[in-house]
């Protein structure tokens, strides 16, 4: 019977729930940090909590395909937490969905210290929703070696150009010149000036932006655009494959990669160099990615004071310097990003390094480029990559591709309620 | 022809159509195996290039480096624990829950009898798996997220297991509960003292089938736990996955550890298994 | 007939806790699921009745109504499997040596976890992995084929994989109702002269019937229901080519808190489980009841 018991009481204890109550306690979620960053932001944690006794930090880093889900989970049971590593798409839909709770009050008195360009990024609905924390911006890595079989003698500075270069390349040596991530093409719309939306109804079927994805589609026809991945959803690997096995002449890509360059493909490494990326006619540089801290809704209104505080320190001066320089990215506070590690190059300076002060030029430049406000946009680009692929690769007349995806977004568009 | 060359033929003959069925098996058998056993190379090589062509169907430079590295890199005791844990107190209330139900089923004449049975074989027709939207909701209102009764309780009773019982029950002699009966016991005593001690087989089949059940869960759990530290082992798995995209051999290496220990208990309790089959199959 | 009843009172003790438990987690979501599709459920704002607005929506939806027919083609891997699992359960029914390992190897994919399933298998389905390796080499294509990141392959992938956890599975199903047909009837036909050509499909197939009717439902409502892997291989990628219509819920009520439409999408695919579990019971009703 004794044995029973333990067992009944054993099973009982099974079930209570744990509980968590704490003095003050601030939990915040990152989002692919480890196991890179485990020392990184285990020491801001521990800095953070030596200044400000009575608040315990709690940091939890989840894969990125992942963390919208536990942050919904959690927004739901109601225990958000009191901040969240976002990036703007994500961002602009939860704000809209009204499960972000605005920031303006907490970040004014830190507002000057960040970049304007980030800041603008993260105001929805007429408030900012976040404190910036690291953005990303495109460079572009040219193999010297392809080039000058090519009669190439300096990087790209507009797109035409590097659309130019790739048929070039493609003529004289017979690689493929550059990859563009196609399945984001609205995104090299706008950069380009070019409107995907206007007042709610499609555009993407005018003259200019025919004219844009026939070049893309005469660079296609003489094999300058790599074939491998070209409309995929992320083909980031396949590309930097490419380049690393020499196959490829140009490579826009995050100064992160050249250091994946110099450890997976040292012969490429050595004889690539760097420019910034070409800035459209809108002056928006290419690549342009921010995360930030948001404070997602149902977080306790007295909580908020000192979770604001705790978010200002993140993202302040000291520490986003520190990250960007260990994280290959870029800053988003006016001091840090003005640091000589990002403006001077060292001597004997390496791709990687040359990539760092290259992207720093663009980094006032950088705006998340991306479709904002429309529920399950990822159908309607979905209807777009489409319509460009068929275009590109000469299965369509370019034209009525596009034709007839505007069709498709306009029939869609009337149907959403406006925001 | 003597008889010794029609053995011969005849032998041959056996031999062609055994090798031929033994062939099928084992082309079958590689489909299913293979990847487990890449998994398993992966895991254990230290060296060359994973995507390589060719792959390496071999281990090269066999240790235990990257076993050790997932140790070290994700909290894969916690994720072992959670899932001991879970797994422990799921076999436990639902063993006891339903045969709780199963015995009045098999044993008992009451009113509302039919009603029941019929409620019961109903859940085997609803579509569980849509339900986890809903049953989130209820959680989260019973404020059980991010705890073990979360992921438990929707798993605690099943139709299958109090059918399975129920046939159990059904085994034993009703001469036995009589005799007990006409000196007087309890229901209680009589299910307690008799009743369970007799289907102890019928419980280990259906224990040791909820526990690799509950120990393989990806979905429930991961819906309703959010902190990493306390996933099971198969939400922890693809939190590795997540964060070390590019350590193949990290991943595979947590891939081994975690199905290990299903596949030596279920190499240990086949018989449950088929056991549990011919029950569900009846 | 107050012998009949005497033990209600401790029956419905014995009976309560189970109960109550199969209310709260398989009976309610079910119906307040289907109430809460009618409506615009949301955590921040008052519930209100919105009608087929959601049903309506998610039908306008490409998302939804591609991963709606995409779970119908998973419909087209019953017979496959079925067909499958019968052939390996009469291939394992015998004592040759060594054929529990065979049946082993076969059940071990059923009792792997799918979120170790979609990593082994993304593995075998990279570019540079060891499917594309073997198909290479046999000269079957020229380049390595994007299994899982072609939107037009993606979707077989994934339903190669449910067919490879599933196989078992049934195996053992159809192997325990072999094991169950009396052998003399077998061995009478034998002394007949029948072949085993003969003897399996006019004695064989007859007596497995129910076993391959519970088999074929089953079969069909888990190919309705499909998503988990989905969730572990591709996560509805590449360009949403691998939504299921469950999935669909998955991800619109999880992942971007879309709560009615996800129960509208879960509403339609009960609607079609249960209409077909109906169908099956009403024409196929078992012979011993």
């Amino acid at each position: 019977m004794t044995i029973k018991r333990l067992l009944a009481v054993v099973a009982c204890a099974g079930l209570l729930a744990p509980q968590a109550w704490a003095a003050e306690k601030i939990e915040f979620w990152t989002f692919s940090m480890k196991p890179k960053f485990t020392p990184y932001f285990n020491a801001v944690v521990a800095r953070y909590e030596a200044q400000n006794p009575g608040v315990k930090i709690e940091w939890i880093d989840f894969p990125w395909d992942v963390i919208q889900t536990k942050l919904v989970t959690r927004i739901v049971a109601g225990t958000p937490p009191a901040l969240v590593s976002l990036n703007v798409p994500w961002a602009d839909e939860f704000a809209r969905d009204g499960l972000l709770t605005p920031v303006d009050g907490l970040i004014n008195e830190a507002r000057a210290s960040y970049i304007p360009s980030a800041l603008a990024d993260l105001r929805f609905k007429g408030g900012t929703y976040g404190f910036p924390m690291y953005s990303n911006v495109a460079v572009i890595a040219f193999n010297t070696a392809i080039f000058r079989q090519a009669g190439l003698t300096r990087g790209p500075a507009s797109l035409d150009e590097q659309l130019a270069f790739a048929r070039q390349i493609a003529q004289r040596t017979g690689k493929a010149g550059i990859a563009p991530a196609l399945s984001k093409i609205d995104g090299l719309f706008m950069q380009q000036g070019l409107s995907v939306i206007t007042g709610n109804r499609a555009v993407f079927n005018s003259p200019q932006h025919v004219a844009l994805v026939q070049k893309l589609a005469d660079t296609y026809k003489v094999g300058g655009l790599l074939k491998e991945s070209l409309f995929a959803e992320d083909n980031f690997p396949a590309v930097i494959d490419a380049y690393k096995g020499g196959r490829l002449g140009m490579l826009l890509a995050p100064p992160t990669a050249m250091q994946r360059i110099r450890g997976d493909a040292k012969d490429i490494y050595a004889i690539t160099d760097v420019a910034p990326a070409p800035l459209g006619p809108t002056g928006i540089a290419d690549g342009g990615w921010l995360v930030h801290f948001a404070i997602p809704k149902g977080v306790p209104a007295r909580q908020l004071p000192s979770v604001g505080k705790f978010a200002r320190f993140l993202t302040n001066d000291e520490n986003q310097l520190a990250f960007a320089r260990q994280a290959s990215v870029f800053p988003t506070t006016v001091k840090a990003a003005a640091d000589p590690f990002f403006l001077a190059t060292p001597q004997n300076a390496g791709a990687a390094e040359k990539a760092v002060a290259a992207g720093a030029m663009s980094m006032n430049h950088s705006r998340t480029l991306y479709v904002a406000g429309i529920d399950d946009y990822d159908e309607l680009r979905r209807s777009l990559v489409k319509a460009v692929e068929a275009g590109v690769t000469g299965k369509q007349d370019v034209k009525q591709a596009l034709d007839q995806a505007v069709a498709i977004w306009n029939k869609k568009l009337a149907t959403l309620p406006r925001h | 022809m003597t008889s010794r060359s029609r053995s011969l033929k005849t032998h041959l003959q056996r031999f062609g159509q055994y090798a031929g069925h033994y062939a099928v098996l084992c082309a079958i058998a590689v489909v299913c195996v293979f990847p487990f056993w890449w998994t398993l190379v992966t895991a254990i090589s230290t060296e060359g290039n994973i995507f390589a062509f060719p792959p390496t169907f071999w281990p090269k430079a066999p240790s235990f480096d990257n076993f050790i590295e997932v140790f070290n890199a994700i909290p894969i005791w916690s994720f072992f624990k959670n899932s001991v844990l879970i797994a422990v107190f799921t076999v436990f209330w639902k063993l006891l829950l339903c045969s709780l139900a199963a015995y009045p089923l098999a044993r008992l004449k009451f009113r509302g009898r039919k009603l029941v049975f019929g409620l019961i074989l109903a859940t085997l027709v609803l579509p569980s798996e849509v339900n986890f939207l809903v049953n989130f909701i209820t959680i989260t209102q019973m404020s059980l997220v991010d705890t073990y009764t979360g992921v438990i309780l929707p798993n605690v009773v099943t139709a299958v297991a109090i059918l399975l019982l129920k046939q159990a029950f059904e085994e034993v002699p009703q001469d036995l509960i009589d005799a007990a009966r006409v000196d007087g016991a309890s229901e209680w005593v009589i299910f307690s003292r008799i009743m369970l001690p007799l289907i102890t087989p019928w419980l280990a089949t259906v224990g040791i089938l909820t526990a690799v059940e509950s120990w393989n869960e990806y979905i429930w759990p991961s819906i309703v736990m959010s902190k990493p530290d306390e996933f099971p082992l198969s939400v922890g798995v693809l939190y590795l996955r997540g964060t070390f995209g590019s350590s193949t051999r990290v991943i595979a290496a947590g891939t081994l550890i975690t199905i290990v220990p299903t596949l030596l208990a279920f190499l240990f309790t086949q018989r449950f298994f088929m056991r549990g089959m011919d029950g569900a199959v009846k | 007939m107050k012998l009949a009843h005497r033990h209600t009172v401790q029956a419905w003790l014995f009976l309560t806790p189970a109960l109550l438990l199969l209310a709260a987690f398989s009976f309610w979501p079910v119906g307040y699921g289907s109430v809460l599709a009618f409506t615009d459920y949301s955590l921040i704002r008052e519930t209100r009745f919105v009608g087929l607005d959601n049903f309506r929506y998610i039908f306008n939806n490409e998302m939804f109504v591609s991963g709606l027919k995409n779970s119908l083609m998973f419909l087209l891997m019953v017979p496959f499997v079925q067909v499958g699992a019968i052939t390996l359960a009469v291939l394992v029914n015998n004592r040759l040596p060594g054929i529990r390992l065979f049946r082993a190897a076969f059940y071990v994919p059923v009792v792997t976890t799918v979120s170790v399933v979609g990593i082994m298998w993304g593995f075998m389905f990279h570019e540079q992995g060891a499917l594309n390796y073997v198909m290479m080499t046999l000269k079957l294509v020229n380049a390595p084929v994007g299994w899982l990141s072609n939107d037009s392959l993606a979707l077989f992938a994934v339903m190669f994989v449910t067919l490879w956890r599933g196989l078992g599975w049934y195996m053992v199903m159809y192997l325990a109702a072999l094991q169950s047909i009396p052998s003399d009837m077998q061995e009478a036909a034998m002394l007949d002269g029948a072949s085993r050509w003969q003897r399996f499909w006019k004695i064989t197939v007859p007596m497995l019937r129910p076993t391959i009717m519970l088999c074929s439902i089953l079969s069909v409502l888990a190919a309705l229901k499909a998503y988990q892997e989905v969730d572990v291989l591709t996560q509805g990628g590449p360009m949403n080519s691998t939504f299921t219509a469950l999935y669909y819920a998955y991800d619109q009520g999880l992942k971007h808190l879309k709560l009615p439409r996800a129960l509208a999408a879960s509403f339609v695919v009960s609607l079609f489980c249960i209409g077909i579990a109906l169908l099956c019971l009403r024409y196929l009703k078992p012979k011993h009841r």
